[in-house]
């Protein structure tokens, strides 16, 4: 009799889901999505991010603390496009968690509601690391971070409906503050059109596009192939016929290629946050553009 | 004479004629200035004339350009809307057949090997014959190819399966099914498949990190103890911290000695395991392994390679194989980054308790037969740096511990039947160089001091690539 009662507290300690708490369970693949999910639901989530701004998201691992977060998750919010697919597949195919798989309301795919740029035309492995459906890094363009932000805020309703009307006032009150900043960073930003900048990788590709900054060259020789030194020199040359005006990498990155390449043409480099965290100032998604746009106006500026 | 007169006339006429040309001049002079008033007038009313219309035409274009920029606007806001309705339903360009097609990948290995001693005939004493501790063939060696196959069958089952093609012969090393949606933190998997036990069991030999397995890995479980059976494993719902158990049952496909086959109903091995995980700061993780396991040794008069140090033969009917093991994997990059620097430990610890009915056969004295029990243990450490995006280096010690042997009353006083007085050790060093995570050589060096009597010096040379969709490795 004891030991049945103590195998029926461990199995109902084991099975135990915890209280019967509000609060939706959001898995965030990065900071971008951490930031939307927190604006679009409030209190009403409590929003796991997987990774930093300080980690190269291709290079992900998929360790036992995402698994078990996953397990708990009501919404995984990830960018799709085969950005995750070196973890993300692993970690909810392991999690023994049914409402995340693909296809499910608990599954939520950012570049599926966004149009992707740079759809390649021929896709093969000796083009360097290239995905498949376009560039997925699309936390730089205003418009689909909004596209994405009226998905996320039809996934919450239908999860927890009980929320619908405090996340559509979300959803309002950040579209209403969301364009007025779109607007106020064009302004700000109107003399950076123009401006030719060399990249590290292409993670900023839709900030340039926005922007109008025409992007001339890029210090990897191929996607996620690391600068080699003979890449670096063909820069050198290109700076006599295409010149760059900035090299802008991110906070992410080894610094060094960039800073030679700096040294060699006589052009400012500087970093940008990849995502929200990645500096001091990008604190959440309105702070992040703020300070990527302040610091290329910065850069921008001729010296004095 | 001049008539005076005439001069008077000259005169006047002279002075009249001024007048007369003043008088004209004079009357010129107004006409000219009434034709430049009427001029004047004129272009005045024409300028106004034409600024007016050019305002009008400013105007025009004002209003054309506003509403210009309008319909541009208004043209994106319906762009923006088609592409988001597109992709809302889903409308891309058609998908052909082959849209369903699973995940296949090709993995090609091979390369080359240098060796002191003769691999054919190479054993760990007291633990492995030459067939099983299975060193690849000296020189250039193909090794094996293999093809994995991987998709959701529907919308409860994901299936995969690996193929390994190795010197004519095509084998399945996994082929299974698992379920997706049972959830509650509940998977099921069936068929065949790698042992969840340990760390390095249930990994592939593409994603090794040295070119050959730990010599415990390879003394009590093979390169990949892997069963035809079923396994039940369950995350518990922590979030801060990762637990699963799990337990598998079936029959071993190799296991414990080469040839297994059990007439028998029912299970033949039964393990358990539990493992956890989790993060330390920002940059480092870990998972901690326990596992048991319990095999029914199936064979009848099978000889046991192990014993073959003792020069005398030996065959081993029934009995069983209980092992059980620690192991402990961590992994540290700086920030979690591990693009440029990252670094690996694994340490593993497993013992082995093998039961079987022994016949003993030294030749010059009598046969023997009794219970005989072994109790032997193994361990490994291993550290692999990456510190370059392409080049890591590693280091792995292995070390087997020979145990005692528990002899029945039949075998009292069996000659040479007590584990060797010898320690096997082996001492492995890797460089390797992966210019993108499909691609890999490595260098290994190993000083392999596991056979009593000898030290093997052995040089491996590998690479290994990977075509196609594969799926992701796991931690």
């Amino acid at each position: 009799m004891k030991t049945f009662l103590s195998l029926l507290g461990l199995t109902a300690l084991l099975t135990w889901t915890g209280p019967a708490m509000s609060a939706v369970n959001i898995f965030a693949c990065h900071p971008e999505w951490g930031a939307l999910a927190n604006e679009i639901g409030g209190d009403r989530v409590s929003v796991y991010t997987a990774t930093t701004a300080l980690q190269d998201p291709h290079k992900i691992q998929a360790r036992p603390s995402l698994i078990a977060r996953a397990r708990v998750a009501d919404l995984v919010f990830c960018t799709g496009a085969e950005l995750e697919v070196g973890w993300l597949p692993v970690v909810i195919g392991q999690s023994g968690n049914n409402k995340i798989s693909v296809g499910k309301p608990g599954n939520l795919e950012a570049a599926n509601y966004v149009p992707l740029q740079e759809v390649p035309a021929l896709l093969d492995r000796s083009m360097g690391d290239v995905h498949p459906r376009g560039n997925p890094h699309i936390q730089w363009g205003p418009q689909n971070i909004q596209l994405v932000a009226n998905e996320l805020a039809k996934r919450l309703d239908y999860i927890d409906p009980a929320g619908r009307a405090y996340y559509d006032s979300r959803l309002a009150s950040f579209t209403q503050r969301w364009t007025q900043a779109t607007k106020r960073w064009e302004q700000e930003a109107a003399p950076l059109k123009g401006v030719a900048v060399i990249e590290h990788h292409k993670e900023l590709t839709y900030l340039f596009d926005w922007l109008g900054m025409p992007v001339v060259g890029s210090l990897e020789p191929k996607p996620g192939v690391e600068p080699t030194a003979s890449h670096l020199t063909e820069l050198v040359e290109q700076q006599k016929g295409n010149p760059a005006k900035l090299i802008v990498i991110t906070t992410q990155k080894d610094p060094e290629p960039a800073e030679w390449l700096s040294g060699q043409i006589k052009v400012k480099e500087i970093a940008l946050p990849a995502t929200v965290g990645g500096t001091p100032g990008a604190k959440d998604l309105f702070s992040m553009y703020d300070d990527a746009i302040s610091r290329l106006l910065a850069a921008e500026k001729p010296k004095s | 004479m001049f008539k005076p007169h005439v001069t008077a006339g000259v005169i006047a006429l002279a002075l009249a004629a001024p007048a007369t040309v003043l008088a004209q001049t004079n009357q010129q002079l107004e006409d000219i200035q009434k034709q430049i008033q009427d001029l004047k007038g004129s272009y005045d009313s024409r300028i106004q004339a034409l600024e007016k219309q050019l305002k009008e035409a400013q105007d025009t274009a004002a209003k054309a350009q506003s509403a210009a920029t309008q319909a541009e606007s208004a043209a994106g806001q319906a762009k923006q809307s088609a592409e988001s309705a597109a992709q809302a339903t889903g409308l891309k360009p058609p998908a052909s057949p082959s849209a369903f097609n699973p995940a296949l990948s090709l993995i090609l290995m091979g390369g080359y090997y240098n060796s002191d001693q003769d691999p054919r005939t190479r054993v760990v004493t007291g633990f492995l014959g030459s067939d099983e501790y299975g060193l690849p063939n000296r020189g250039f060696d193909l090794g094996e190819t293999e093809i994995q196959i991987s998709a959701n069958i529907d919308h409860y089952f994901y299936g995969q399966a690996t193929f390994s093609i190795e010197d004519g012969t095509i084998s399945a090393e996994e082929a299974f099914f698992q379920t997706t949606a049972i959830g509650h933190g509940f998977t099921v998997k069936g068929g065949r498949f790698f042992s969840s036990i340990g760390y390095f069991n249930s990994v592939h030999n593409h994603a090794w990190d040295f070119q050959d397995p730990a010599l415990v890995q390879k003394a009590f479980l093979g390169d990949n103890f892997g069963l035809d059976g079923v396994q039940v494993s369950w995350i518990a719902p922590l979030s801060a911290v990762y637990l699963e158990i799990g337990g598998e049952g079936g029959k071993p496909v190799e296991f414990p000695f080469p040839d297994s086959f059990n007439n028998k109903n029912g299970f033949q091995v039964g393990t358990v395991f539990a493992h956890l995980g989790g993060d330390i700061g920002a940059s480092s993780s870990y998972r901690f392994g326990a596992w048991g396991l319990t095999a029914e040794n199936g064979v009848t008069d099978q000889l046991i390679p192990a014993l073959d140090f003792t020069g005398f033969s030996n065959t081993a009917t029934g009995g069983s194989d209980n092992l059980w093991g620690l192991d402990f994997v961590y992994k540290w990059a700086p920030n979690g980054d591990p693009s440029y620097q990252n670094f690996k430990f694994v340490a593993e610890w497993m013992h082995r308790s093998l039961n079987t009915s022994l016949t003993y056969a030294p030749g010059t004295a009598q046969t023997q037969s009794g219970s005989f029990d072994a109790s032997q243990s193994g361990w490994y450490v291993q550290g692999v740096y990456q510190f370059h995006p392409y080049w890591r280096v590693g280091l792995r010690y292995d070390q087997m511990n020979e145990g005692s042997y528990d002899l029945g009353t039949g075998l009292a006083g069996a000659p040479g039947l007590a584990p060797p007085d010898f320690t096997p050790r082996r001492w492995s060093a890797m460089i390797d160089w992966s210019p993108s995570e499909f691609s890999r050589f490595r260098l290994q060096f190993q000083q392999d001091k596991s056979q009593q009597g000898l030290t093997d010096n052995q040089v491996f040379l590998q690479y290994i690539f990977s075509l196609g969709t594969h799926g992701a490795h796991k931690f």
